[in-house]
C-alpha cells in the first residue's frame, strides 16, 4: 500500500512540474533554462534565432534555451503571461493590440528592419510602379490579417478606396495567383517568395514584388518581446539572452557565415530544396540588415510609431498605447 | 426537450466562461489572454448581429450538408450491407475517403470547385456522413430474422422491402443517429469555412484569430453553441414525431 502511495505521490509531483513556470528549473551545469516561443514555424524568418542555438551562442552566455516553434494557433505574448515561456516574436500590430489589453509586455529588438509582407505580380500582365497601379487590379488579400491593414493604408495613402480595386480574400494557398485569378498576391517575400518565383519561373513566367514600405507604409514585423517581470526581476538573465540571440543573428547573416547558416537552415527546414533555401538567405539578409551600418535588432521607432497610428486610424485599437515607452534596447 | 436543450447549453457556456473568468482574477490576466466580462459584453453588442447572420449561413450549408451526407450513407450503407465483392469494394472507398485529412484534401476540392458554396457543401457532407454511414452499415447489415424470415421463406423479399424493414425496426437509433450528426455537420461546415471559404461563421472565427481576439471567439462559440441546441432539439423532435406516427401506422 505504502509503495502505491509512494508511486501516487511520484506521479503527483511530475505532473506538477510540468506545470512550472518556464525558467524556474535550473538546467544541468548549473545554467538557466529558458523558453523562447517563435511566432512561426522553423524557416528562413527565425535563421538568427536556430543559428544562436545551434552555433553555441546561448551556451556561451550559461543559459539553455529551448527554441520553440510558433504557428497560426500560437501566441508568444500570451505565452509569455501564462508563463510558458519566456520569450517571444511577436509581431508589431501583436504587440500593439496587447498593450491596449492591458498586457504587461515589452519589446527587446527589432528583428526585421523591412518588413518581408509584399505582394507578387506578375510584371508581363501588369505594371505596378506607384500605388495608384494598383487600380482596377484584383488584389489579394487576408481578411483581418496583416496584409489587409497595410493594403488599406496603402489605398488610403493615395486617395484611393476599396471600390478602386478587386479585393480577392486569400487562403492558405496560392491556387488563385497561379490560375490568374488574382493580380497581386500576398506572400513572405523571403520565404515564401522564392518558391513561387522558382515554380513560375519553370512555368516561363517572371514575377515581382510590390513593397509597401517603398511607398511609405512601414509596418513594423517580427520582434523579440518579453515580459515586464521578467525584465524587472531578471535583468541580467535578459541582458545575456539578448546579446547571445543578437550575436546568432548577426553571425548567421555574416557573407563568411553561409555555408553554415545553411546547415543549420537545412537540417530545420528539410523540405526546401538547397538552391531556394540559398536565395532565401540571400533575401532575408537585406530584410534584417539593409545596410552593414544597421545593427540587427535596432528599433525603427518612427515605424513603430506610424503602425500605432495604422491600427488607431483602422480602429484595430481604442485608443494611443504609446508603443514608444516598451521598446527597451538591450 | 427543446427548451431543455437550451438551458443546459447555457448551463455548460456559462460554466466555461465561469472556469475562465476564475483562471483570469485567480492569476491576473490581461484582458489580452482572456477578455475581461465588460470586453466580452461590448464585444457581443458589436457583432451579434454580423456573427448572427454568419452563424445562419453556416447552419444553412450544415442543414444542406447533413442532407446530403444522410442521402449518401444510406446509399452507401444500402450498397455496402451486402457480403458480396461490390458491397465490400464500397466499404473500402468509404473507409478510405474518410481516412484522409480534409485539410490535405481541401486544396484539391478548391481547385475543381473553388472556394465558394459548393466546397464548403462538399467538406461539410464529408466530415458528417461517416458516423452516419457506421450507423446505417451497422443497421442494415444486421438482419431482422424473425420478419424477414417469412418473406424468404415465402420468396417474397426484395431487397427493398428489407432496407425498409431493418430501417423501421431501427427507427429510434436512426433518428438517433441524425440528430446526432448536426453537430459534425456543423463542425464540417465551419473547418470548410476555416480553411477557405469568404462567408460564415469558420472565417469570422479565423479573422478573430488573426487578430488575437478572443472575445469575438468566445461570442461566436455561444451564438453556434445556442443555434446548435435548437436545431438538435427540432430534429429530435421531429425525429419523435415520425416515430409515433410509424408506431401509429402499424
Amino acid at each position: 500500500m505504502k509503495k502505491i502511495w509512494t508511486g501516487f505521490l511520484f506521479v503527483i509531483l511530475l505532473t506538477a512540474a510540468q506545470f512550472l513556470p518556464a525558467g524556474l528549473l535550473a538546467a544541468e551545469g548549473g545554467k538557466e533554462q529558458l523558453t523562447y516561443r517563435l511566432k512561426w514555424l522553423f524557416n528562413v524568418s527565425v535563421m538568427g534565432d536556430l543559428y544562436a542555438g545551434e552555433m553555441g551562442f546561448f551556451e556561451g552566455a550559461n543559459l539553455d534555451v529551448t527554441v520553440k516553434e510558433g504557428g497560426p494557433e500560437r501566441d508568444a505574448i500570451r505565452e509569455l503571461e501564462l508563463g510558458y515561456a519566456d520569450f517571444g516574436v511577436a509581431s508589431a500590430d501583436q504587440v500593439i493590440r496587447a498593450l491596449s489589453k492591458g498586457s504587461p509586455v515589452v519589446v527587446l529588438a527589432q528583428l526585421f528592419q523591412v518588413n518581408p509582407l509584399q505582394w507578387i505580380y506578375r510584371p508581363d500582365r501588369v505594371e505596378i510602379t506607384q500605388v495608384k497601379d494598383l487600380k482596377a487590379k484584383t488584389v489579394g488579400v487576408t481578411f483581418g490579417g496583416n496584409d489587409e491593414t497595410i493594403m488599406r493604408t496603402l489605398l488610403a495613402s493615395q486617395g484611393l478606396s476599396e471600390g478602386d480595386v478587386r479585393i480577392y480574400s486569400v487562403r492558405y494557398d496560392y491556387t488563385p495567383f497561379y490560375r490568374r485569378k488574382a493580380d497581386l498576391w500576398p506572400v513572405y517575400v523571403n520565404s515564401q517568395g522564392p518558391i513561387i518565383s522558382w515554380k513560375l519561373k519553370r512555368a516561363g513566367e517572371r514575377v515581382a514584388f510590390f513593397d509597401p514600405s517603398a511607398h511609405g507604409v512601414k509596418f513594423v514585423a517580427n520582434s523579440v518581446v518579453t515580459s515586464v517581470r521578467m525584465v524587472r526581476e531578471h535583468p541580467d538573465t535578459v541582458k545575456r539572452f539578448m546579446q547571445a540571440l543578437l550575436q546568432g543573428w548577426e553571425a548567421a547573416f555574416k557573407p563568411e557565415n553561409s555555408k553554415a547558416a545553411l546547415e543549420v537552415l537545412s537540417k530545420y527546414d528539410r523540405d526546401t530544396p538547397r538552391p531556394i533555401l540559398e536565395k532565401q538567405l540571400a533575401m532575408t539578409r537585406k530584410l534584417v540588415k539593409p545596410a552593414d551600418s544597421v545593427d540587427i535588432g535596432t528599433f525603427d521607432r518612427e515605424a513603430w510609431q506610424q503602425t500605432e497610428r495604422i491600427m488607431l486610424e483602422q480602429q484595430q485599437i481604442k485608443a494611443p498605447v504609446g508603443v514608444d515607452k516598451v521598446l527597451i534596447q538591450f | 426537450m427543446l427548451p431543455r436543450r437550451i438551458y443546459q447549453f447555457l448551463i455548460i457556456f456559462l460554466l466555461g466562461i465561469a472556469v475562465l473568468f476564475a483562471v483570469k482574477y485567480l492569476f491576473g490576466l490581461s484582458d489580452y489572454v482572456i477578455p475581461s466580462p465588460a470586453d466580452l459584453r461590448d464585444t457581443l453588442a458589436a457583432v451579434y448581429k454580423h456573427y448572427g447572420a454568419d452563424v445562419a449561413s453556416t447552419l444553412s450549408v450544415a442543414i444542406i450538408g447533413q442532407v446530403v451526407s444522410i442521402f449518401l450513407a444510406l446509399m452507401v450503407g444500402i450498397l455496402g450491407r451486402q457480403t458480396t465483392w461490390f458491397g465490400s469494394f464500397i466499404k473500402v472507398a468509404a473507409y478510405n475517403v474518410q481516412a484522409y485529412p480534409i485539410v490535405a484534401i481541401a486544396p484539391i476540392i478548391f481547385i475543381l470547385f473553388g472556394d465558394g458554396f459548393f466546397s464548403r457543401l462538399l467538406i461539410a457532407a464529408m466530415i458528417c456522413y461517416f458516423p452516419i454511414l457506421l450507423s446505417v452499415l451497422g443497421i442494415m447489415s444486421e438482419p431482422v430474422k424473425e420478419i424477414e424470415h417469412f418473406y424468404r421463406v415465402t420468396g417474397r423479399m426484395r431487397w427493398q422491402l428489407e432496407v425498409k424493414i431493418r430501417a423501421f425496426e431501427n427507427l429510434n437509433k436512426l433518428t438517433t443517429v441524425i440528430s446526432g450528426s448536426a453537430t459534425l455537420a456543423m463542425a464540417g461546415t465551419i473547418v470548410a469555412e476555416f480553411i477557405a471559404a469568404n462567408a460564415g461563421i469558420g472565417y469570422s472565427i479565423r479573422i478573430a484569430l488573426y487578430q488575437s481576439d478572443l472575445s469575438k471567439i468566445l461570442v461566436a462559440l455561444f451564438l453556434i453553441g445556442i443555434t446548435l441546441a435548437v436545431y438538435q432539439g427540432l430534429l429530435e423532435a421531429a425525429g419523435r414525431m415520425i416515430g409515433k406516427g410509424v408506431t401509429v401506422t402499424r
